[in-house]
């Protein structure tokens, strides 16, 4: 089971909880799993299709990966979910 | 920027008939640095430009026994370069050396800030303060005006209509006597002033009692300001930081500032009695060092 | 091939060679925005507005059209509704393109002093200039929402009636009429409080302060027979431009050539279309080729400065100097339109401590001012500005060294960051040692002198880049990549294949494609291009040696596998007498299967932090407030410092725009939300006189994301100058500042109320 940390705004969703622990082979699994415990959630991270919402990325393990929700995951990975920065 | 003629006028009587024949529509040209940059952001639209710095008596720059002549068209540079205008008049040094950078300074010109009229314009106080006579020209013929006089309001002069500025004629400086000028900005160079001011003292034999002093601060009222009431305080009284401070007291209750973007009335004021004080304190100071 | 799994020292990376821009530059050779003429070219002006806040009720163009040598006036009628709403800009996240089309010109309503109305294209600026004036646009005069806390008033004008949030998790939707709100945090902070020994409240505001680069918007645009437009431009970003201006004027991608000119300077300001799209409309409907170039007050007015803010900021810490809780609110202004930079003002305000109970709520403001952009590293100046006061504070009431405090909160590798990673490879600590040691930090000071600290931290970004190598028989490489220089990254990146490929920087001829000759490239942003190009150079280079070493491997009769390349030495490892430098081996290309290039694009993924800690000395003039910068050192870890020279002036830059923000930059609205101080004159920048050199100390914390360890410099340099410069006031003079400018005439207010209180 990966460990997934849920951002501040979302923590309605999961009572509060910082950090829950779902099941899932790619990002996009963990959050359909979280999903089914936290209804909502999905909504708030999954946008058009397989992306994420406009203004967020996703981190695993440390690395804003690319692939977004199709990322794999391990049994021992930590995913984030965090804004979208911008640099001038 | 619109279409507009320019004539380089050869002599003073030529360019003196433009200008009476076009009138408001007609405007001198001499180093340019203000003109330029108003027609350039259309706050100025003149349908001549008369080119002021082909007229001698115009560009006429002279130390002689009894003063010094600046005419209109003469360039900062020109002024602070000449060592023996400079050491006589160090406090036109102050101003002359201080306004835009070296290119500007070599086309800026004494007559131009003065005819520019705004109300922080560098040249004036130090003009005010070391007693300078502004000379006119017109269809009516010469007259003369203390400098303080001239400016009447932001942008507004005492020339008439078809009337230019000639000269400025400053005395020889009195016997210990010391001038000095300085100004305020956020910055250290390249700025206009926040506030602006010129003192210029007369002292005793023992350089120990104020005979007369003039000050003059700017960028603190509608136009440069001789404030004669903090020079006369200090007639006859002891060069002391008490007087200083009396003197730079009554600046402060007399300037008229407002609140713009370079400052607050309540910085203005406060700024007026510090600069009055510091430049007392340079005055007196090269007085004491017979003016240097 | 056997790819070299470490380098055992450098060769190229970490020298400074002499940029091969850099004659051209200064012998006015280099083609910059203003430098590119064509043939038949006319001339764009823009007619602005001259509210800040106003319904246009009709604009009549007639009187403009009848003036002999003007060509095409557009409005904004002559633009189609953008067929895409919301697209990726970068790590800007993602641009609303009907408000990117509504910031070029105005539909309907004007939200800003300067905002677009229509333009002009004739036969010279003159001309083009009094069209302008003849235009007639009536208004209908709203009131100006000039600051975040008047916007966020019960009461305030509304600017849009609806609108895209476009910040963090979209369902957190717009919370007042004007502004949208993003909250995060950690631990429970009311228990954090509790805690806490000594606690620290304060308020701050920032103005709005813009990047000033020397060289405006400048663009000239041309439309072919078959329907393409090409656009000459200065940019960050060549790509982001053809993106914006393919979707606003309705033209596929695929026929919007944006060719990159030389910059001069951008800072986060220039890598939107302003002019772009003005001057292709123009063109297009004059049937000419269109240059417009933006003067500086238009400059001022109508591109994107960095918001001003109101900050509150509550931080507590116990006896032993552990930070215990933080709760920060920052309300940033967005502009004319929503998307300030709120995420990244927020996230980065305390990352760089660990603080177990956080709360960190960020407010994205609309005002009538001009859509904000990043200026180097988004929102941090300012949000850096309240804590590492309120940080410097906690210190003195603990009676702790304030370099001390920071280092026993230091954020270190792996701590969990507010957002719950592990923070990747930093040297923080290491930094905060090095300013305690260096002798700037124990110099003697003198009366109404003072020394001030701060602390900064900034993320960076990856994001895509691509480049392509060519070899050439002789050995030299040519090197295109899609990135902008806006500082010398043409040598940067050459410098990176040179260490990559084992042949001289000065046989890497670096070139930057326009969008129709490189890869997809974003905008030279995000302190970016050195690392994240880099990557794509490097692996360019992977490819070329790979391909090369496959070559010698044919010309040997042996297996690929058995040779290894060593910095373009190419050997076989089964027989020493085979073996071919990169020169000998390019010169046998042509017979062995032809020439090689290669092209990578990459979005690398694990991008270093940036750190840095500034120290500085001031001056007060106590009788009128005017602050000196006295002297000033600054620390920072460039991971990898390709260029030192480049890295250091990176750092002297952004320092000085930071003391810029700090003393004396805002822009001067009037009541009515005019723009005052649209000139370089009243907009004051330092100049020359008003800094003293400024020292670096460039630390290396390699960054594992980059085969070099290299970590973007560009942007954490302008973040720590003025919160250290209100340090050092306070350790002056004794005041605590709390606002930015710290003007002369603020500093002298704040003494003022200082000696009244102690009467």
């Amino acid at each position: 089971m990966a460990t997934v940390w849920i951002p501040t705004p979302l923590q309605a969703l999961t009572g509060g909880e910082a950090t829950v622990r779902a099941t899932g082979g790619t990002v996009k699994e963990l959050v359909e799993d979280l999903d089914r415990s936290y209804p909502g959630f999905k909504e708030a991270i999954v946008g058009e299709g397989v992306l994420v919402r406009p203004g967020i990325s996703v981190v695993v393990d440390g690395s804003v990966v690319k692939k977004g929700l199709l990322h794999p995951v391990g049994a021992e990975s930590e995913v984030f979910f965090i804004p979208a920065i911008g640099g001038g | 920027m619109h279409d507009f003629q320019f004539v380089t006028p050869g002599t003073l009587n030529e360019a003196l008939k433009l200008l009476a024949k076009h009138g408001a529509s007609a405007q001198l040209l001499a180093g340019g640095t203000d003109l330029i940059v108003k027609m350039r952001v259309r706050h100025a639209r003149p349908d001549l430009v008369l080119d002021a710095k082909h007229i001698p008596e115009l560009n006429v720059l002279k130390l002689d026994g009894t003063g010094l002549t600046i005419g209109a068209a003469v360039s900062c540079r020109s002024i602070y370069l000449d060592e023996r205008i400079a050491a006589r008049y160090p406090a036109l040094v102050d101003c002359t050396a201080l306004i835009g950078g070296i290119q500007i300074q070599g086309r800026a010109t004494v007559g131009g800030n003065l005819c520019n009229a705004a109300p922080s314009a560098d040249t004036i106080p130090a003009l005010i303060a070391l007693g300078a006579m502004a000379h006119l020209r017109g269809p009516k013929g010469k007259r003369q005006l203390p400098v303080e006089k001239f400016c009447l309001g932001p942008g507004k002069t005492a020339l008439r209509k078809g009337e230019m500025l000639i000269h400025v004629r400053i005395p020889k400086p009195a016997k210990n006597s010391g001038a000095f000028f300085l100004r305020f900005i956020p910055r250290n160079e390249m700025d206009i002033a926040v506030v602006n001011a010129a003192a210029a003292v007369v002292l005793d034999a023992r350089k120990t009692k104020f005979i007369s002093a003039r000050i003059a601060i700017g960028a603190a009222a509608p136009t440069p300001l001789y404030v004669e009431d903090a020079g006369a305080v200090l007639a006859d009284e002891p060069v002391s930081e008490n007087m200083i401070a009396e003197a730079a007291r009554i600046a402060s209750d007399a300037v008229r500032p407002i609140t713009d973007m370079r400052g607050t009335i309540e910085q203005r004021r406060d700024l007026a009695a510090v600069l009055t004080a510091r430049a007392l304190r340079g005055a007196i100071d090269r007085a004491k060092r017979g003016n240097r | 091939m056997n790819k070299p799994e470490k380098l055992p020292h450098f060769r190229v990376v970490g020298t400074n060679p002499i940029r091969p821009d850099g004659l051209d530059k200064v012998t006015g050779r280099a083609v910059y925005g203003d430098d590119f003429k064509i043939a038949g070219m006319l001339h764009g002006k823009v007619l602005r507005s001259p509210h800040a806040h106003a319904r246009i009720k009709s604009i009549d163009t007639r009187r403009a059209a009848k003036l002999p040598g003007v060509r095409a006036i557009i409005t904004g009628a002559d633009f189609p509704k953008p067929s895409v709403a919301m697209v990726p800009m970068g790590e800007g996240g993602y641009v609303d393109m009907n408000d990117t089309a509504d910031n070029v010109i105005a539909k309907g309503k004007a939200f800003y002093d300067g905002h677009v109305i229509a333009a002009v294209a004739a036969d010279n600026p003159h001309i083009a200039e009094e069209a302008v004036a003849l235009i007639d646009v009536k208004y209908e005069v709203l009131p100006p929402v000039m600051d975040v806390r008047s916007a966020m008033a019960p009461g305030a004008a509304v600017l849009h009636e609806t609108f895209n949030p476009g910040a963090f998790f979209m369902k957190t939707h717009k919370v007042l009429p004007n502004a949208s709100r993003l909250e995060l945090g950690a631990g429970d902070v009311a228990r954090g409080f509790k805690e806490a020994d000594v606690i620290v409240e304060r308020e701050f505001t920032t103005e709005t302060v813009h990047q000033g680069y020397i060289e405006s918007h400048i663009c000239t645009a041309q439309w072919d027979e078959r329907g393409q437009v090409t656009i000459w431009t200065t940019t960050q970003g060549a790509f982001a431009i053809r993106d914006q201006v393919a979707i606003v004027c309705a033209v596929p991608m695929s026929h919007v050539r944006v060719v990159p000119l030389e910059i001069g300077g951008g800072f986060g300001g220039k890598d939107t279309a302003y002019i772009e799209p003005l001057a292709a409309m123009l063109a297009k409907k004059a049937d000419r080729p269109v240059k417009v170039v933006m003067s500086r007050a238009e400059s001022l007015r109508a591109t994107g400065p960095s918001s001003g803010t109101f900050i509150r900021a509550k931080m507590g810490a116990k006896k032993d100097g552990t930070l215990v809780a933080a709760d920060l609110s920052f309300a940033y202004e967005a502009g004319g339109f929503p998307g300030g930079p709120i995420a990244a003002g927020v996230l980065t305000s305390i990352t760089r401590y660990n603080i177990p109970n956080v709360r960190l709520e960020g407010f994205d403001v609309l005002v009538n001012k001009p859509k904000v952009k990043p200026y180097r590293a988004p929102g941090a100046t300012q949000s850096n500005f309240a804590v590492e006061q309120v940080m410097n504070q906690l210190a003195e009431k603990l009676g702790m060294d304030p370099v001390e405090f920071r280092i026993r909160n230091a954020m270190k590798t792996g701590d969990r960051l507010i957002l719950g990673f592990p923070c990747p490879p930093v040297g923080g600590v290491e930094m905060l040692e090095a300013v305690k040691k260096h002798p700037h930090y124990k110099a003697p000071l003198g009366k109404n002198q003072g020394r001030g600290v701060a602390f900064s931290f900034w993320f960076g970004a990856g994001l895509t880049s691509s480049a392509e190598l060519s070899v050439n028989s002789d050995g030299t490489v040519q090197m295109c990549t899609g990135s902008c220089d806006l500082s010398g990254t043409r040598l940067t990146l050459a410098m990176q294949a040179a260490e990559a490929l084992g042949i001289d920087v000065e046989d890497v001829s670096p070139t930057i494609g326009d969008t129709h000759s490189v890869g997809y490239t974003l905008q030279s942003v995000g302190s970016r291009t050195t690392f994240a190009t880099g990557i794509a150079v490097y692996e360019a280079a992977q490819k070329v040696l790979k391909e090369m070493a496959g070559r010698a491997a044919l010309l040997w009769e042996t297996d690929p596998a058995n040779v290894a390349v060593d910095r373009g030495d190419f050997t076989d490892m089964n027989n020493p007498a085979h073996r071919f430098t990169f020169r000998e081996l390019a010169d046998k290309l042509e017979h062995s299967g032809g020439p090689v290039s290669a092209q990578s694009t990459v979005t690398p993924e694990r991008v270093g932090f940036q750190l840095a800690a500034h120290l500085v000395d001031i001056e007060v003039d106590t009788e009128t407030g005017k602050v000196d910068i006295l002297r000033y050192t600054a620390f920072q870890d460039a991971g990898k410092a390709v260029h030192p020279d480049f890295v250091a002036g990176q750092i002297q830059g952004g320092v000085v725009q930071g003391l810029g923000w700090a003393l004396n930059e805002e822009f001067w609205y009037d009541a009515k939300g005019r723009l005052c101080n649209a000139s370089l004159l009243d907009y004051r920048m330092p100049i020359a006189l008003d800094v003293p050199m400024i020292d670096v100390v460039i630390l290396e914390t390699p960054n594992p994301g980059h085969p070099f360890g290299v970590r973007g410099v560009g942007e954490v340099p302008i973040v720590p100058p003025a919160a250290a410069v209100a340090n050092a006031i306070y350790d002056a003079i004794g005041v605590r500042m709390d606002a930015l400018p710290m003007k002369p005439g603020r500093v002298l207010q704040k003494i003022k109320e200082q000696k009244s209180a102690a009467a």
